[in-house]
């Protein structure tokens, strides 16, 4: 017994190392510049939105809205397009399987920068740098992978008798995906959607080299604060607080299948 | 029945179709065109050098001969080698830790993954502030030790060592969750039969587990290693490449080519050498997790 207690302990010790960085940023930005700046660090202070408000009334509230804007409108189109291909791929039996495996886990693994160059260049023609529709479609490169990748596997675990039923009972294939897999599909679906909108959520690279003040998202704010003389701490810890808490939230609500979805389907089963 | 196969390929066929046509148009002609001006000097402040196809092998020939290229892929083969393996190592021991029987590590399991699930740009930040000596936690805890540290990245030896240890933290979950679904597959039976034999755990873990293991881990260092060649974010906010170029990955030597001197021609052309890396390890990958055509 208390070598059980020995062993947690530990282990919440390890957590808490391991969090400490985490936590340090969390809690910097609760603090007045002062307090940030005081040694030793005061670990009791009055904590202070006063960064908050101030980030949230300059452009950043406006890129805060386009990674959101930009993050849904990527997942929904990723989504449209994905599942269907990703059902057919694990029902059917397509010759050149193999082939596509490699394509799509490519797709996912390839340097961003290997993308950026040729977008930067067609986009500079068709008018599509530093727009949101711009970067909603450089986001397909990942996550449109990402979903053939992930909900072909949920789907091969799904079982076919269900559907089979349904055509015994009448329903046409188009019928029995639509009102018999999706629906038994949704909490798959569902997380799928969420990692895919956190990826899109988390990209920084893409947005950096193709947007410029219009369509900036949030990630490449948050560092813009670091441009100015003085590093404004305050802000640039409220504005990363900011940005992680959509994911902190999301994550623990899929945190289920998030084991499943982050290791990018590495292990099939 | 015979008919219904056939409407069930067709309906497949149409699933099917958008989703490739529209990955192909994403994802192929990028890498197309990303090929195409490989071969071509383009500079963006000389509009004549677009689609200029005189001298295709240009680009690859000076790839041979830069000495900052060779520099990079020096720096990136440290940077690898160094994280993927503190990586497996650390996510190999939490692992072990998290898969002993118990509630209270079962919920633990998820505070665990935080590293790897922050937006990369924040984990960034979080180490800029660690690694900054006016407001740094670990540097006035030192300091008060009488272990005053020196400034981390702008240090020529230091810098390179900060930024793995920034990876490792970050990347050490991805491991660590990999193994651990590995070891919950690992049937109770060997572990029982190995026990029963006299084994310890040490002997246990070297002849049962790492065995049972091996196929896991080597496509999680794959992975890991896939993705080590994109490390962005850590190094343009913590040290920009330098000091010099101590830090400057072929990733990051890449974008510099392009958007900082505006030579996307040969900065192109370093983006593929890197892509056919990427492409030869995901060969490696499907291999080794056995995914190729499909058996059932």
């Amino acid at each position: 017994m208390s070598r059980g207690w020995l062993l947690h302990a530990a282990v919440l010790g390890l957590v808490l190392l391991i969090l400490a960085p985490f936590l340090w940023l969390l809690q910097m930005s609760l603090k007045t510049q002062a307090d940030i700046f005081a040694f030793p660090p005061r670990l009791a202070f009055v904590p202070t939105l006063e960064h908050y408000r101030t980030i949230w009334d300059t452009a950043f509230r406006r890129s805060f809205a386009n990674s959101a804007i930009v993050a849904v409108l990527s997942t929904a189109l990723a989504m449209m397009l994905g599942v269907p291909g990703a059902y057919a791929l694990s029902r059917a039996r397509f010759g050149a399987a193999g082939t596509l495996g490699l394509w799509i886990l490519v797709s996912r693994m390839a340097p961003p920068i290997a993308f950026t160059i040729p977008y930067f260049l067609a986009y500079r023609h068709l008018g599509l740098l530093d727009t949101r529709a711009g970067l909603v479609i450089v986001y397909l490169t990942f996550n449109l992978s990402l979903v053939v990748w992930l909900m072909r596997s949920f789907f091969d675990a799904t079982p076919r008798s269900l559907e089979e039923a349904a055509w015994i009972d009448g329903a046409g294939l188009g019928q029995a995906f639509i009102r018999i897999v999706l629906p038994l599909s949704a909490p798959g679906l569902a997380a799928c959607a969420i990692l895919c909108f956190l990826y899109a959520w988390n990209d920084f690279f893409f947005a950096l080299i193709l947007t410029r003040t219009e369509a900036m998202t949030a990630p490449v704010a948050v560092v813009n604060f670091m441009n100015y003389e003085g590093w404004e701490w305050g802000k640039i810890a409220a504005g990363g607080t900011l940005v992680m808490l959509p994911v902190l939230v999301f994550s623990f609500v899929v945190r289920k299948f998030l084991v499943r979805g982050l290791t990018a389907g590495a292990l099939r089963g | 029945m015979a008919g219904s196969a056939v409407l069930e390929r067709r309906f497949h066929r149409w699933c099917l179709a958008p989703t490739l046509a529209v990955l192909a148009v994403v994802t192929l002609l990028p890498t197309l065109y990303l090929l195409a001006t490989s071969l071509t000097p383009l500079n963006l402040t000389q509009p004549q050098t677009a689609w200029d196809f005189s001298q295709p092998a240009r680009n690859y020939h000076l790839l041979l001969a830069d000495a900052r290229l060779r520099g990079s892929l020096w720096v990136q083969l440290q940077l690898s080698l160094w994280t993927v393996g503190l990586q497996m190592l650390l996510g190999f021991g939490f692992a072990l830790l998290l898969n002993l029987r118990s509630r209270f590590l079962e919920a633990l399991r998820t505070v665990f993954l935080i590293p790897m699930v922050l937006p990369p740009i924040v984990v960034a930040i979080i180490w800029k502030v660690l690694y900054t000596p006016d407001i740094s936690p670990a540097h006035w805890a030192l300091a008060a030790l009488g272990w005053p540290m020196p400034a981390l990245i702008t240090h020529p030896a230091y810098a390179l060592p900060a930024i793995i240890v920034a990876d490792v933290w970050e990347w050490f979950p991805f491991t660590m969750l990999m193994i651990l679904a590995g070891l919950q597959m690992l049937p109770q039976e060997l572990v029982d039969a190995a026990r029963i034999d006299g084994a310890g755990a040490w002997r246990l873990t070297r002849h049962i587990v790492l065995p049972f293991l091996r196929g896991v881990l080597l496509v999680a260092a794959l992975f890991r290693l896939i993705d080590s060649i994109k490390a962005f974010p850590l190094i343009f906010i913590l040290t920009d490449g330098g000091p010099g170029t101590v830090t400057e990955v072929t990733n990051y030597y890449s974008y510099l080519q392009a958007f900082n001197f505006s030579y996307l021609g040969y900065s192109s052309a370093i983006t593929v050498v890197l892509l056919a890396a990427t492409v030869a390890l995901s060969l490696v990958i499907l291999r080794a997790a056995g995914w190729g055509p499909r058996s059932e």
